[in-house]
Formats: C-alpha cells, structure tokens, sequence
C-alpha cells in the first residue's frame, strides 16, 4: 500500500544544512498499522508529511499504491484523495460548522452531491461519537471532539489509507483517551494507518510494526513485542527508558 | 465599579468641549464680517426649472381643455397631423384659433431637477464604486501574486505596488488622462476610473497579501491534504477566513478612495467637489458650499462604516 525508498528530505536555510529524514525507508501492507515513535525532532513528522507529499522530499521514493508520488505526470490531488491525513493541530476551516467541514472536500474533490456528501459525513460524525455537534463551530468544540471530527473529515474521503501526525499531542490529557479510541475502532476495522505518536500504550496495543528514528534515520523496526521487550539498539534502550 | 457607570460626566465634558469650539469657530468668522448665504444653498441640491413647450409644425390652435392647473392644448399642423401638449394653465400664451408658427412657444410647464451637488454626489458615487470594484479585482490578483512561487509573477506585482505606492495619485490621474489617455484615446471618465482603481488596487494587494498570509499554514495543508486543488483550497478555505481577518483595513481604503476621487476633479469630471466649485465662482457662498460639501462625503462614508460595521458583527458568528 504504501512503499517509501530511501526518503531524504534536506531543509537548508542560513546556511546550515539539515537532513531531517535521511534514507528512510519502509513499507505498509493493506491493513496494517505502522507506528512511528521518537524523540522531538528525529524527523518522524517531516517523514509522514512526504509520504502524502505535503514536504517534497530531495531524494528517493513513496509509491501509494505502485504510484510515485513525485512523478510529473502522477496528479498529486488524486493520490492525496486517497490518503487521509489528521494533524496535530487538528486544521478544521473555522469558517465552516462542523457538517460542512466535513461535506466540503466531497463535494469539490470526489464530486458528490449534497445530500449524499450530508448523509456520510452525518454516518461518520454518528461513528466519532459526536453527531450532536454537526452545527456547531469548530471553535465550540473541545479538543478531543475536534480531533475526531478531523478524523472523520479525512474518512469521508473513503481514503485506503490514514496518516496520523501526533493526533494527541495538543489535547488535554483528559481528551487523549476519546481520541485514541476511535483510532483503536479504526485499526480493528482494517484500516491501513501510518501514526506517528508519542502514545507507547497504543502503539504496543495497536500497532503490528514499530518504526524508532532518531536523527532522521530508523534506528529500530520490529513488532511490538520485540520492540518494548527486547530492544537492540543503545539509542531505543535509552528512549525507551525515558518514556516508559 | 466600571467604567460606564460613570460616563456622563465624561459626555458632558465631550459636549462643552464641542459647544466650545463651534462657538469659537463661530465668534472667529464674526469677525471677519462673512455674509452667511445659506438660503442660497438648497436650490442647487434640488430646483424647479421652467421649460419652455414649442410647437414642432406651422399650425393652428385647435382647443384648449383645462383640468387641474394643466392645460391640454390641441394642435393641428397644416398637413392635418394632430398633436396634443400639457403646459402649466397659468402659463398659457396661446388661445383658441390662433395661426402659430413652428417654435412659437405654446406655454410653459414645471419641473423638478437635481441641482448640481446632487448629480456632482451621483457622479462621485458611481466613479467610487466602479474604481472600488476593479480595484478590489485587480488588488485580489495582485495579492494574489505577491505570494506566487514563481519569481517572475512575484516580482511584476512588487512592482506595480511599489510604483503605485510611490507615486501621488494627483500625478497618476495625470498621467492617466493626458498621457495614457491621449495615446490610447480614452474618455475622462474611464481614465479617471482606471487611475482610482489602480491606485487602491496596489493597497488592496498588500491588504489581501498580508490577509492571506495571516492564515495558518495548516489550513492549506488540510485542505490540500483532502485532495483540493490549489485554486479550490484558496476559494473555499483561505479566502472566506482571509476576507473577515481583512474587512476592516479593506473598508477603509475603500472609504479613503471615496474621499481620493474628488481629485478626478482636475481632469472635469464633474463631481461633487468640482460642483462644489462651479456652483462657488456663480454664488460666492465659499463657506456654505465647502462645509455642505463636506457634510456630503462624510454622510456616504459614515454609511459605508456602518454597512461594513453591521457586515463584520454577521460574519463573527464562526469566531
């Protein structure tokens, strides 16, 4: 489903030069569910966002479905149709109440009409937990109610697979349980996912496959099991050690 | 305690202060002897003029039917053609019988007309909108490619705010009417139109400029990562914020060039300040004609705040 070759994305500015993901490379078969974990600024966030193209990366390759992203000739807008994304900081249009943030990328992108793009986007907000919310505005919303109605903004594309970039991290502790439930219900259901979390509950919950990078690079891949139990590597150890 | 529990001391602090300078304003023109004409004033808003009504043919008086204070005179030309004219009864210089030659004036009727500061305000208002539309079209592409990755478009932009931002409209209108209007032979109003609207596009650009960049980044990345092309995520999702966040510097450049248009005056477009000055060098009521005037723009652009005021508290619903 998604296959990422040698991914090197380099920032440069002021005359440093930083290779933020440096020859990443991974993949994640139909129904699988891939969490990325690391320290702040081991370039997991930068990676996830080439995976989707919304950071062009420098050098190597992602192929959703068999496409290369980075092709000329693939339509990028196409390939991002497919692939769900849910931020950090949530990025639900204020302007738009909660039904309309939901009805508007179906309507423009996968040209449906009104009343069907309503009904989905009322299905998912009922499956979120949050369907008594559909008129309100973003900004009465929690948090947590926010993050799920990005969820859902992102599944009413019927995307194949769903990129979650730190989906907790701005919540209240409070909230981060809400969230973490609807991405659990995801999982079960099948859902090809990417996440890249600071959350070790739900990746040695959820996850079949735990990528650990540091300094741009994977420094450990492996399943769950192996991961939090029998790490290899110093650098794992270490981190493991600060977050657990 | 807050503070509008206590606010009429303060008004009525406010209303001697006002009271103070109108009569110091006042005592200062006695002093200079003005005769105050301001029974001249309202003739050139609104006047009865006295149209003369001619007979178009060498002819006879067939009757004339009173009803009213009209008077219905019948005429018939020499060929047998019939023709029927309403003139003021009081007016009637003809009577029945009489052989009159084509021109002969048959009586008079009364009408009303605007005077000249209400066309002069009709002509400001319609340069104004028309100018404040195409410079608001033109301001959105330019903003629009301000903040375009190609160099190339970015750069021609840059230019044009820079060379309108750095010039005097004065000149500009100038420059619009006797250079660009004599080589591409362009009528007064359309260059005097084009000088306004480019003139607040270069605003208008840099307000939607910085507007547009004031929205996060992460909403084009939602919207792009949905799969939205470029053109629908600036139409559905930047703009629509980028408008509330810029409504109220972009109403005040739209006020601003309502006030900028009486320089149109110097290329005779009549509008209302030229008005203002023809209807001064017939009456020599300086003062009454400039303080009406005034009390003219600052009417249409009180309404206008007003109208953006009422727009602003309706688009804050989503906040």
């Amino acid at each position: 489903m998604i296959r990422a070759e040698n991914v090197t994305k380099i920032f440069t500015g002021r005359g440093i030069t930083v290779r933020a993901v440096d020859g990443v490379s991974t993949t994640v078969d139909k129904g699988q569910v891939v969490v990325i974990i690391g320290p702040s600024g081991s370039g997991k966030s930068t990676f996830i966002r080439c995976v989707n193209g919304l950071e062009m990366f420098n050098e190597g390759h992602v192929y959703i479905d068999g496409v290369d992203i980075a092709d000329r000739k693939t339509n990028i807008n196409k390939i991002r149709a497919e692939v769900g994304m849910v931020f950090q900081q949530f990025n639900l249009f204020p302007h738009k109440t909660v039904l309309e943030n939901l009805t508007l990328a179906q309507q423009r992108v996968r040209r449906r009409k009104k009343k069907v793009a309503q009904e989905k986007a009322r299905a998912l907000l009922n499956k979120v937990g949050i369907a008594e919310k559909e008129s309100e505005y973003p900004s009465r919303l929690s948090g947590g109610q926010q993050q799920r109605v990005a969820i859902a903004r992102a599944l009413a594309m019927d995307p194949k697979v769903m990129l979650f970039d730190e989906p907790t991290s701005a919540l209240d502790p409070e909230m981060v349980g809400e969230v973490l439930d609807v991405m659990k219900t995801l999982a079960r259901e099948g859902m090809t996912m990417m996440v890249v979390t600071h959350e070790m509950g739900f990746a040695r919950e959820v996850a079949d496959r735990v990528l650990f990078m540091d300094e741009g690079k994977v420094i450990e891949e492996g399943t769950p099991e192996h991961f939090f139990k029998s790490p290899q590597e110093e650098r794992t150890k270490l981190f493991l050690k600060q977050v657990l | 305690m807050t503070g509008t529990d206590r606010a009429w001391p303060w008004k009525i602090l406010l209303a001697v202060i006002l009271i103070f300078s109108a009569a110091a304003i006042w005592g200062s023109v006695k002093r200079i002897d003005y005769q105050w004409r301001w029974y001249r004033v309202p003739q050139y808003f609104l006047y009865e003029a006295e149209e003369p009504i001619k007979i178009p043919f060498d002819g006879v008086v067939e009757g004339i039917a009173v009803s009213g204070g009209d008077a219905l005179v019948t005429l018939v030309s020499e060929d047998g053609e019939k023709q029927q004219v309403s003139v003021d009864n009081e007016t009637v210089r003809v009577s029945q019988g009489e052989d009159l030659f084509e021109g002969d004036t048959i009586g008079y009727v009364y009408q009303w007309h605007a005077g000249p500061l209400l066309t002069g305000l009709w002509t400001t208002m319609w340069i104004s909108a028309a100018a404040s539309v195409l410079g608001l079209i033109i301001g959105l592409v330019a903003g629009l490619m301000k903040i375009s990755k190609n160099y190339t478009v970015r750069s021609l932009a840059a230019i044009y705010v820079e060379i309108i931002r750095g010039t005097p409209l004065l000149v500009q209108i100038f420059i619009a009417y006797f250079f660009i209007g004599t080589v591409f032979n362009l009528d007064r109003n359309v260059a005097g139109v084009g000088a306004l609207a480019l003139f607040a596009g270069a605003y208008v650009a840099e307000i939607v400029r910085a507007g547009i960049q004031s929205i996060p980044k992460g909403q084009m990345e939602a919207a792009r990562s949905l799969g939205m092309s470029l053109p629908q995520a600036m139409m559905d999702v930047i703009l629509p914020q980028a408008f509330k966040r810029i409504l109220p510097p972009l109403s005040g450049q739209f006020i601003s060039l309502i006030k900028d248009s009486s320089l149109v005056s110097v290329i005779a477009i009549t509008d209302l300040t030229k008005s203002g000055r023809e209807i001064i060098t017939s009456t020599f009521a300086t003062f009454e004609i400039w303080l009406v005037v005034a009390a003219m723009y600052l009417i249409v652009t009180s309404i206008l705040s007003q109208f953006v005021f009422y727009l602003e508290r309706r688009l804050r619903v989503s906040d």
